[in-house]
Parts: structure tokens; C-alpha cells; sequence
């Protein structure tokens, strides 16, 4: 069974913010999938003769796609002044 | 005929351009089953308040001589398909108010064609979920039996379809999302084969699983749109056209892989088998086929897809669009707005996916999904070197009840016949095969015929002779 801090680690890694009843619940259901999914071991590894299913795409770098007006993608902005996104300041004067 | 909304596209298609009706006419007929239906059925997350309007250019577009299988036919879209200026909020608090600022290439395609779009329908909170009950907006009501599942996550689009509140439907399948409620709202479902149909303009969940696909009341309908949306695109480099793969024999053979169907309930495997020795009537021939490595086929997608889901739902930060919450710091700002946005299964799923790639259990989580992932194809791609198409249940049950799947890996569950095709990127459709009772109620189930990649034709053939 995964502990309770392996799920405030994960929380946080994955930028969660979970309520205690919920890190207890996912405690157990994580645990649970994670046992079932853990039959995936006993399987024999691929012998990778067969064609991947991935494979390169190249393209030229030009522009192509136009995904909205810069209006509209401005408009997204959760808080907006002017044509500026208002960001959280991250750089901070040494003191 | 009661309503206009109850014929299938070929048959609407057919009056529309022998001028027996309008597309206007059809419109409104399914704003009025939508009047009727629904409140109770919660389809409909939003249903655009310019359908006539649509409508009324697909005429004007008849009569200036345009043709098209689709023109003035009212479709239902899925709410995680972008339609430039619509919202588009995959069943989420997170993009509640996300207005789309492009068209998804689908979009473009059924716009080129003339569709009406009647509206978004409902659907488990990005794509997560085989019930609908993972909506924001609450479950979608199985239109056969309110007190059950849709199925899901495209429970909207096929509930819509059942419930004649359009004529067709555009639905995501990344684990079965089209073809389960499909299967329990008694229609077609197809997923066709990985990058038939472009993914740009999907809001993403699993992308070496996702495919859009249709949802329709015949095999015909289905290959209608199918036929629309398909097509390489320079949009999605991972779509392909249709000399990618090589064509396949026409054998008259399908494949009954019978050692993976123990946990069938007995009246869905007796509906399966009739529907099997329907075909042989037909002039196909059944064959035992095996798939060793199918059993471990959901285990090894619930490793797959939450690892894929929880890298494509990083983006969700409150910074650029969607929901924002303000904490003491970045860190608290991204886990608040996260925390906030997100339902408990979308939440659930980026925890499993962020373990399974975390280090120290990569290896041994997502490296060996990886590794049964090319046995799975290659032993799928064998199968189908000497049938047509593999034959199975779409789902082991009808729909259960509301609620009655409470624990996440019984709902995951639901799954188990579905996942293989995303696995190995094959094409495969739900057809009902019939209906099964419980409680009282009539329950329509679905049989999964799964093709060769690039093979869609195979499943329409063959599904159309069990109609």
C-alpha cells in the first residue's frame, strides 16, 4: 500500500492542492489500480522485430496553423491590463 | 413518421434533396425532441441558439446547388471539440467560460459539408470515465432507462442520438469513450483506426490513444460521417491517408477470440452468439482466434493513458486561460486553480499518471506497458492477417444503474473489451446486437467488430449485415 506522504509527494508534484479526506481516499484507490496494473510485469518484453507505431514526421518551418486572433487568445487571459496578461512577480531584489 | 428528427441521416439526406423537406424543418424537429427530452436526459450542456440560423444556410446552400450527404443534417458535438467561438469546456470547472479561438479540423470538414451543429453535449470530465457521472454538469441519463448510465465518456453524444436530439454525433474514443455508450444507448459507435481522423482541435487526454469518431443510429450513417471527417491532415502529424496501410484480403472470415469472454454476463453472450450465428447465415465463417496478451490489455492501459493524461493536462495552470486561483505563491496559484478545476477522477488519474512516471517506477510501470503494448498490436495485427475483423462484446454488461460504480476500478472495468483497439490503434465499431432485460427494463447491447488498420470498410460491411 502507498503511504500517505508518497501521496503528498505525488500531490505535489502533480501541483494538486487536495483536501485530507481526499488524500486518504486516493491513498486507497491509487493502491488498489496500482495493484491490478502491476500484473503488466508478468508480461515478456516485446521482440521488436515489429514496425513502431511511432515514427518521424518532419515538417517545414514555415507557418501554417492560425489558431484564433491575437484577440481572442487575449481574451482567454484570467487578468488582463491592456494587451498584458497579469502574471505573479517570481524575480524578487536580493535584500 | 411522429418527428423528423427520428430518420437517419441517409434517409434525411435523401428528402432534403429531393426538396420532400428543409433543413430548417429538421432543425426545428430536434429543437423540439430537445424541449421535450432535455431537462430529464441532461444531453445537451448547451444547445447553440443559432441552429435555425445554420440551418437556414445549408437551405440557401441546396438551392444555390451545393450536394453533400450532410448538408442540413443537425449534428451533436462532443464538448471537447473546439468550434471557433463556442465554448468548449470538456464536462470541466476548469474551462467552464473557454471560449474556442480555432476550429478543430473536424469542424472545418463538417462546416465544408454543411452540418448544423445543435449543440455540445455532455460528457465525463475530460474524456475521463466510462459512465458520464464524471461530468461537472451532472450524468447524462441512459434515454432507454433514466435510472442508468449513458456510458461515457461520450454519454452525451450517444444519448442524443438515442433520443433523437440530432440526427448524428461526434464523440472521442480514447479507451472506448465512443463505442461503450454506444453499445448501452443502442447505436453506432466507431473508432476508427489511430490518425484516420485529425486529433487538431480535440482538447487532448491520452494522444497516442485519442481518435474522434461518429455516433449514429445505422452502420450507413456512421460511414456518412466517417467519410466527412477522415483524412490526412497537416495539422496532425500523426494522421495518415489512405495508402498508409496496405489493403487487406477479403477472407468472409471473422475471428471469435472465445478464451476472453468468461466474465460475460450469459444473456449478453447469448445476444452475441446469435448475432454470430446471424452472420454465418450470411456467408461468414467463424474462426477461434487467440489473443494471449489481451488480459493484460486494460492493466497495461490504465498505465498508458493516465501517464499521457496527466503530461497533457499539465497545461492547466490559471496563468493563460481557464480557471484561476490565487494562492501565497506560484506554486499555491497552479495547486489551488488545479486543485479547484479538476474533478476527483481527473485528479485521480494525474496522481496515477505523475507515479507511473515518476523515477524508480517507470521501468517497471510504463516501460512495460510500453513493451505489452507492441506484443498486444503485433498479436492483434497477426489475428487479422487471416480474418476480416474480431468479434467480441463491446462491453461485458447493459448499462448499470447510476451510482452503482462507485469504485474506480469496477467502472474501469467497463473497459475491458474496448481498450485493445486504442492500444494497438485498430479501427472498431459498436453495433447493436439486441437487448437484454433488467428490472424491468429493455436494455440494448453492442457487439465490437475490430478491422485491420486503414480497414474501416471491413467494419461497415460487415456491420451493416447486422442491421
Amino acid at each position: 500500500m502507498i503511504s500517505l506522504d508518497d501521496i503528498r509527494g505525488l500531490a505535489a508534484l502533480a501541483r494538486l492542492k487536495l483536501t485530507g479526506a481526499e488524500e486518504e481516499n486516493l491513498q486507497k484507490d491509487i493502491s488498489n489500480i496500482l495493484e491490478y496494473v502491476g500484473q503488466v510485469s508478468a508480461i515478456p518484453a516485446a521482440k521488436g522485430e515489429e514496425k513502431p507505431m511511432v515514427r518521424n514526421v518532419m515538417r517545414k518551418d514555415e507557418l501554417s496553423a492560425v489558431l484564433g486572433t491575437r484577440e481572442d487568445l487575449l481574451k482567454a487571459f484570467p487578468t488582463r491590463e491592456g494587451d498584458f496578461n497579469v502574471v505573479r512577480q517570481i524575480i524578487q531584489k536580493d535584500e | 413518421m411522429s418527428n423528423l428528427a427520428d430518420l437517419t441521416i441517409a434517409e434525411a439526406s435523401k428528402k432534403l434533396a429531393a426538396g420532400e423537406i428543409t433543413a430548417v424543418d429538421l432543425a426545428r424537429a430536434c429543437l423540439e425532441n430537445i424541449e421535450k427530452h432535455n431537462k430529464e436526459l441532461n444531453v445537451y450542456l448547451e444547445v447553440f441558439d443559432d441552429v435555425v440560423v445554420q440551418a437556414e444556410a445549408a437551405d440557401k446552400r441546396r438551392a444555390a446547388g451545393e450536394k453533400h450527404p450532410l448538408l442540413g443534417i443537425p449534428l451533436a458535438i462532443k464538448d471537447n471539440i473546439l468550434i471557433e467561438g463556442r465554448i468548449a469546456s470538456a464536462a470541466s470547472k476548469m474551462l467552464e467560460h473557454y471560449v474556442a479561438t480555432y476550429d478543430a479540423t473536424i469542424i472545418t470538414k463538417l462546416k465544408e459539408a454543411g452540418a448544423v451543429f445543435v449543440g455540445r453535449t455532455n460528457m465525463d470530465e475530460f474524456a475521463m470515465g466510462g459512465s458520464n457521472e464524471n461530468s461537472a454538469y451532472g450524468p447524462v441519463h441512459n434515454p432507454h432507462d433514466i435510472s442508468r448510465i449513458s456510458g461515457g465518456s461520450s454519454g452525451g453524444s450517444a444519448a442524443a442520438v438515442a433520443a433523437h436530439v440530432a440526427l448524428g454525433a461526434l464523440g472521442t474514443d480514447t479507451g472506448g469513450s465512443v463505442r461503450e455508450p454506444a453499445s448501452f444507448c443502442g447505436v453506432v459507435g466507431l473508432k476508427p483506426t489511430y490518425g484516420a481522423v485529425s486529433r487538431s482541435g480535440l482538447i487532448a487526454m491520452g494522444s497516442s490513444l485519442d481518435q474522434a469518431g461518429p455516433l449514429a443510429k445505422t452502420v450507413e450513417d456512421a460511414e456518412l460521417i466517417f467519410n466527412a471527417i477522415q483524412g490526412k491532415d497537416a495539422y496532425d502529424s500523426t494522421s495518415v491517408d489512405k495508402g498508409t496501410y496496405p489493403a487487406p484480403a477479403r477472407t468472409k472470415k471473422i475471428g471469435v477470440p472465445r478464451a476472453l469472454l468468461n466474465g460475460v454476463d450469459a444473456d449478453v453472450l447469448e445476444r452475441f452468439e446469435s448475432s454470430l450465428t446471424a452472420l454465418e447465415h450470411k456467408g461468414y465463417k467463424l474462426v477461434d482466434i487467440e489473443l494471449p496478451s489481451a488480459p493484460l490489455a486494460l492493466a497495461c492501459y490504465y498505465i498508458i493513458m493516465p501517464a499521457e493524461a496527466s503530461t497533457n493536462l499539465a497545461r492547466y495552470d490559471g496563468v493563460r486561460y481557464g480557471l484561476s486561483r490565487k494562492g501565497n505563491d506560484l506554486a499555491e496559484d497552479y495547486a489551488a486553480s488545479r486543485g479547484e478545476g479538476f474533478g476527483p477522477e481527473v485528479r485521480r488519474r494525474i496522481m496515477l499518471g505523475t507515479y507511473v512516471l515518476s523515477a524508480g517506477y517507470y521501468d517497471a510501470y510504463f516501460g512495460k506497458a510500453t513493451a505489452a503494448r507492441e506484443t498486444l498490436r503485433r498479436e492483434v495485427t497477426e489475428a487479422l492477417k487471416g480474418v476480416e475483423a474480431i468479434a467480441t462484446p463491446t462491453a461485458p454488461v447493459p448499462a448499470p444503474k447510476i451510482g452503482e460504480k462507485a469504485d474506480p476500478l469496477s467502472m474501469y472495468l467497463l473497459d475491458i473489451f474496448t481498450v485493445t483497439a486504442n492500444l494497438t490503434g485498430n479501427p472498431a465499431i459498436s453495433v447493436p446486437m439486441g437487448t437484454v432485460t433488467r428490472e424491468g427494463s429493455e436494455l440494448p447491447v453492442g457487439l465490437q467488430l475490430t478491422a485491420a488498420h486503414g480497414d474501416e470498410q471491413a467494419l461497415f460491411t460487415i456491420g451493416k449485415e447486422l442491421q
